[in-house]
């Protein structure tokens, strides 16, 4: 069989039953054939804690003093790299916050980061990251599939191609976004070129998890259940009709599945069932942090049931201006969640098999413009970042690399994101040159060319 | 099962590997290029199989003049001892070639007259009439549109609108239904606004220059950007025309094919001087116009909100709420005052000379004056290492594809550079041209390219199964001055198009001709997303035929509708429905794309995102698909539609059911499904005896509730959703009897049923 023929079979054959389906089947094989690549496996799901809108690292895990006495001096940037918003006067720009060193590794913090210090020592600091882009949308593509134009599979998905995943009834890879979506949308979580079933599922924060996970009003139960089985009845003959073809089988069984998901989905998120601690714990029902604690609870109960990858949204950290209530306020509504998840995972034994990753699409500039009056605030800076890791496999407790004095650039342990993803997938047990799927005339693989694991973040 | 599609996913993966080219067979060939960046490359060899798109099309003669000679050339090739199927029914026919030119079901009606029409030429008087329908052109242009990317905004994070592109949607639907010859067609896109400066065809066709994705916002660096839309146009030109994906060799000599990245740049020259502009291009006679007063009322409406809302403001801005809505007004009058272009005779096209100054980034681009030009000089291209704009290399002169052998000559001035690439590509001596259009059509209708990847001739796509065949179809093509319509007749007249779907021996088949390329039956295939839309609108009578002319807005999943979406750094407007059902339910075709918002039900069902070029549709089968026909409003609504349809003029109970199937099947019930079927609606109608509590409403405002990127604390806006003040449903169950509604269930099931979603 060709190569093209494969491909269209297996959308009509091999992921015929869904997403869900498909990761099933994969799963079943898993022993024989989805082993990690590397040994000792490490972490064996991710939680990927996705700061959208780049948060600045000079003011949540990276301080800078020297920008106290250069506050409010001029700063230059020159030659036909300028952007129309880098023209005009610029200045530096100090934190507006205070910071403290935290647990016994003594890693520097925001003082508002009054939770996750409690947790300081189980987390990794990397300070050396650099992207290449500087608007939203073309980062948040590199940071999620390694290409900054988007159409290539997420990180999620290569993982559950890598690992397959170990509950037949859920998809491998979730995401759990804010109401709205980051910039790029749901290409941020595609399949790419890998089959369907490998796409992230949304789950919607509000409403239906799932669009039209329920029928309309005038359609109950017994109604649907009866114009399914109408439906059987139709498709049945129809495919004696047509013994040839191979799909109409595959299509039939799909109609089942959605029904019987029907209920589960809903249940899944219900987090009533809940203890009142936990719900406490993550900040449920407290203004400020109850929409990221819920997804947090959420995300821990996911990799409870076997989902590989899970995906949260936070937004938006783009603070061009008024960075000191912007950054502050996001801050205080993170803080309690993230530590919570931190320390649930901890208390029930499962954050050893967990990696966790705190990042956004880019750090932000030491400098500013001044529009209309004081109120500083950061540009996109994708020379320097603030990046963490937390759980299995992970250098727990020390920082990584350094940014120059200002922050402007990263200079020590220095890695494009092509290296993180190597790295993480290395976390996962995973060897980004093994996990490769030919595309469009060659073999190709998240990292794009390849990459350099950065040994530096693993234990 | 389990195991089956293990060994599919790990075939996928691994048997790949041995159909890589070797980088350098020994006893390969070498080829004329205009030269590598090393003299390996340039000296290197290639296996001879991997050249055969750049090889002049040869003037085969079809292997027996018995037959068809499409059907000729298939049979030299079919294995031995394989027989074909035979002809599919009539019934079959009709519906194949129905949905297959125009998108649409047949009509119970045309069905009668081609089942019973007993003249010898009864099939090529149905294609005849098929392809002279205005159908036809919403259709084949849809596939035209996958390949150039056709969205009415501009993507990434700001989604800039794009409030002409509509025109160039028109031109293409227009070309195809008019034949246009495919000379022409490329003539016109690449370099109308040179070629006819003056006329409004050719100004909106040139807008394929930029359909991709494009942004530049605040924060870009204009020589960047302007790098993304060169790399994306060479890009393009070399994927839509010839077949190449050309993108490998923009920072090294191309890995597999004789594409050298002087080629690549030689070629990026051709569009130096091509810049951005949306031009006065009046209004054609053959344009729909109509319905632009019904739409600026709203335009009005809101704008006039808006205005109200940044007028109450305070002055000195305190609260987060203060700081977010002046935001958000802000930005929203910008794009109002933009999107009201989309009702200005404005080209979204091209012209040549020095770059033109945006003042703002989300407004309308002018030409510069005439001045601004006599004052420069064209650009110099230079190869860039790495492909990064900032390291320039040796400079190339605008040039063409070397490898194919046929050589042009493009002047350096601001103008002519895209004429003459335009008439390089057209040249009959071209190799690659012909082929690669021959290859789409032939794609269109069988489900499957001649050679299978249509995007790539190069080494590392398929080669194509017939060759000869392909070069045949090629030669015919040019011959036939061109002509796509007389390309579509020779196809659709072979009898490989009409061989049943069914084989009477399938294990032979399967034996000797495992990747089905021996053409012995026909391939079923899935609707398409646009496909299922319009072909329930068709069925349930409701299917407004009108063409062209401003996007439209159908009803979408009210939650996807109202999920807040950021762009231009504040929410977007909230997408609402036209109000009037004629309004909505058009075809596809016509609905408005956002790049940043996509119709769930569409991408379901496999439409391709806007931002790569498809060369060919997915068609995937997941559990989404199932609750968006199944549970989705849309279904629901068109199931009714149908209900009150067929009530409409059935004599009887058992008439109903007869005419549901003909509409939806073509064909009546057989006798069991006929009994099935009455007894499910009789208990449905039990079921539905209640009328239906309260009938739905629609929100009119909604409000939004977000952080305030400026203070971090949230603030809330309040939206008036104009268009569902005067929203006017589709059929609702409280306006029906139970026995409709009981039906409506029925019919509900049939838009499900495999039967209504495979075309055999």
């Amino acid at each position: 069989m060709t190569r093209r023929t494969f491909f269209h079979d297996l959308y009509g054959l091999g992921a015929s039953l869904g997403s869900i389906a498909l990761t099933s089947m994969l799963s079943s094989t898993r022993a024989a054939s989805r082993r990690p690549h590397s040994s000792p496996v490490r972490a064996k799901q991710c939680i990927f804690l996705y700061m959208e809108g780049g948060p600045s690292h000079l003011d949540t895990f990276d301080p800078k003093p020297r920008l106290n006495s250069l506050h409010l001096k001029e700063f230059q940037r020159g030659g036909e790299e300028q952007s129309a918003m880098s023209s005009g006067k610029r200045y530096y720009v100090q934190s507006p916050f205070s910071f403290r060193q935290a647990g016994d590794s003594g890693a520097w913090m925001n003082t508002r980061w009054k939770q996750l210090a409690g947790v300081a020592d189980e987390i990794c600091f990397y300070r050396g990251l650099q992207g290449l882009s500087v608007n939203h949308p073309t980062a948040n593509f590199h940071i999620n599939t390694g290409n900054r134009f988007g159409g290539d599979p997420a990180l999620g998905a290569w993982v559950n191609l890598g690992l397959g995943t170990e509950n037949s009834n859920l998809p491998g890879f979730v995401v759990l976004p804010e109401l709205s979506y980051p910039q790029g949308g749901p290409a941020n979580w595609s399949n790419g070129f890998l089959p369907t079933g490998f796409q992230g599922t949304a789950l919607r924060p509000q409403g239906s998890p799932l669009l039209n996970i329920r029928p309309p009003a005038t359609i109950d139960r017994t109604q649907q259940r009866r114009n399914l089985n109408f439906l059987g009845q139709l498709n049945r003959r129809h495919a004696e009709r047509h013994p040839q073809h191979g799909e109409l089988e595959a299509r039939m069984q799909n109609y089942e599945l959605a029904f019987r998901m029907q209920t589960q989905v809903p249940d899944l998120v219900d987090l009533s069932t809940e203890t009142k601690a936990t719900r406490s714990l993550y900040g449920i029902d407290q203004p400020r942090t109850d929409n990221l604690g819920r997804r947090c609870l959420l995300a821990r109960k996911l990799v409870e049931k076997g989902v590989r990858f899970v995906q949260l949204y936070a937004s938006t950290w783009d603070s061009h201006d008024y960075i000191a209530k912007a950054h502050g306020s996001l801050i205080d509504g993170v803080d309690r969640p993230i530590a919570a998840l931190i320390t649930d995972l901890k208390q029930r034994g499962l954050l050893d098999d967990t990696l966790i990753v705190w990042m956004g699409e880019f750090g932000r500039t030491p400098d500013n413009g001044i529009r209309g009056g004081i109120k500083y605030g950061r540009d996109h800076n994708p020379n320097a970042m603030a990046v963490w890791l937390a759980g299995g496999g992970v250098r727990a407790g020390h920082t990584v690399g350094a940014t120059d004095e200002i922050g402007s650039t990263a200079v020590d342990v220095v890695h494009p994101i092509q290296d993180l993803h190597v790295t993480l997938l290395r976390l996962l047990g995973l060897d980004d040159d093994r996990l490769t799927y030919f595309h469009a005339g060659r073999f190709k693989q998240l990292s794009q060319f390849g990459g350099e694991v950065i040994e530096d973040l693993i234990a | 099962m389990k195991h089956h599609a293990l060994q599919i996913v790990l075939a996928g993966l691994l048997c790949a590997a041995s159909e890589l080219p070797a980088d350098d067979p020994v006893d390969g060939e070498t080829v004329r290029t205009s030269g590598g960046q090393t003299e390996d490359w340039t000296n290197r060899k290639y296996q001879p199989a991997n050249l055969w798109a750049y090889r002049p099309i040869r003037q085969p003669v079809p292997p027996d003049d018995s037959r068809h000679p499409v059907d000729a050339f298939l049979r030299a090739k079919r294995p031995g001892g394989l027989a074909p199927a035979p002809t599919a029914e009539r019934l079959t026919l009709i519906r194949r070639l129905t949905f297959d030119l125009t998108g649409l079901p047949p009509t119970p009606q045309a069905i009668d007259r081609f089942l019973t029409d007993k003249r010898p030429d009864a099939y090529p008087r149905l294609v005849d009439r098929l392809l002279k329908s205005p159908r036809y052109g919403e259709q084949w242009g849809r596939h035209w549109l996958d390949v150039v990317r056709y969205a009415d905004t501009g993507g990434f994070a700001n989604d800039f609108l794009r409030p002409n592109a509509w025109r160039y949607r028109d031109y293409v639907i227009r070309s195809f239904n008019s034949d246009k010859p495919y000379d022409r067609f490329v003539r016109e896109q690449i370099a109308g606004d040179e070629i006819t400066p003056r006329t409004s065809e050719n100004l909106v066709a040139v807008g394929f220059l930029r359909m991709g994705p494009w942004e530049h916002t605040g924060m870009s660096v204009a020589r960047v950007t302007r790098q993304f839309f060169l790399d994306d146009v060479t890009n393009s030109v070399g994927q839509v025309f010839l077949g190449h994906v050309l993108r490998c060799a923009r920072c090294h000599d191309h890995k597999f094919d004789p594409v050298p990245t002087r080629d690549y740049y030689s070629i990026q020259a051709v569009f130096a001087e091509t810049r951005f502009a949306e031009v006065d291009a009046p209004f054609l006679p053959e344009e729909n116009t109509s319905g632009f007063e019904a739409h600026r009322k709203y335009h009005r409406q809101r704008t006039d909100a808006n205005n109200r809302m940044l007028a109450s403001l305070p002055d000195q801005r305190v609260t987060p709420d203060d700081f977010g809505r002046h935001r958000l007004g802000r930005k929203w009058k910008l794009l109002f005052n933009w999107s009201a272009d989309r009702y200005r005779p404005i080209a979204f096209s091209v012209y040549n000379g020095p770059g033109n100054v945006r003042r703002r980034v989300a407004s309308r681009l002018r030409k510069p004056s005439q001045q601004a030009r006599s004052k420069s000089r064209p650009n110099r291209t230079s190869i860039l290492d790495g492909g990064d704009v900032f390291s320039a290399g040796e400079p190339v002169r605008p040039d063409v594809l070397s490898a194919t052998g046929l050589a042009a000559t493009i002047p350096v001035s601001f103008d002519g550079r895209r004429t003459s690439l335009a008439n390089w590509i057209i040249h009959p001596a071209n190799p690659l041209t012909a082929r690669v259009i021959v290859n789409r059509i032939w794609q269109g209708h069988f489900g499957r390219g001649l050679a299978t990847n249509p995007n790539n001739f190069g080494a590392t796509g398929q080669p194509p199964t017939h060759p000869l065949l392909l070069d045949w179809l090629a030669m015919e093509f040019v011959r036939r001055g061109w002509s796509i319509k007389s390309l579509h007749r020779l196809i659709l007249t072979s009898a490989a198009y009409r061989r049943s779907s069914s084989h009477p021996h399938p294990d032979t088949v399967s034996r000797l001709d495992p990747n089905r390329t021996g053409y012995a039956v026909f391939r079923p295939r899935r609707l398409a997303a646009e496909e299922l839309r319009d072909a329930m609108l068709a069925v349930s009578g409701e299917l407004n035929p009108q063409a062209g002319g401003l996007p439209v807005r159908p009803d979408m999943n009210l939650e996807a509708a109202l999920q807040p979406r950021m762009i231009m750094g504040t929410f977007a407007p909230s997408y609402v429905p036209d109000p009037l059902p004629a309004q909505r339910n058009r075809r596809t075709i016509y609905a408005l794309k956002l790049r940043g918002h996509r119709d769930p039900f569409l991408t379901t069902f496999n439409q391709p995102g806007p931002d790569a070029s498809c060369e060919r549709r997915e068609t995937s089968n997941v559990t989404p698909q199932v609750f968006a026909l199944f549970n989705g409003q849309e279904s629901s609504d068109r199931a009714l539609g149908l209900a009150a349809r067929v009530l409409k003029t059935a004599d009887s109970d058992s008439d109903a059911i007869h005419l549901t199937f003909r509409l939806a099947f073509g064909r009546v019930a057989e006798a069991a499904e006929h009994r099935a079927a009455m007894a499910h609606w009789k208990a449905a109608t039990a079921d539905q005896a209640d009328p239906p509590a309260r009938r739905q409403e629609w929100p009119t405002r909604i409000t939004r509730r977000a952080n305030e990127e400026n203070t971090g604390e949230p603030f809330t806006f309040t939206e008036t959703l104009f268009e569902y003040r005067d929203y006017v449903p589709d059929l609702q169950p409280h306006q029906v009897d139970a026995r409709t509604r009981g039906l409506a269930q029925l019919c509900l099931v049939l838009f499900n049923a495999n039967e209504f979603l495979y075309v055999y």
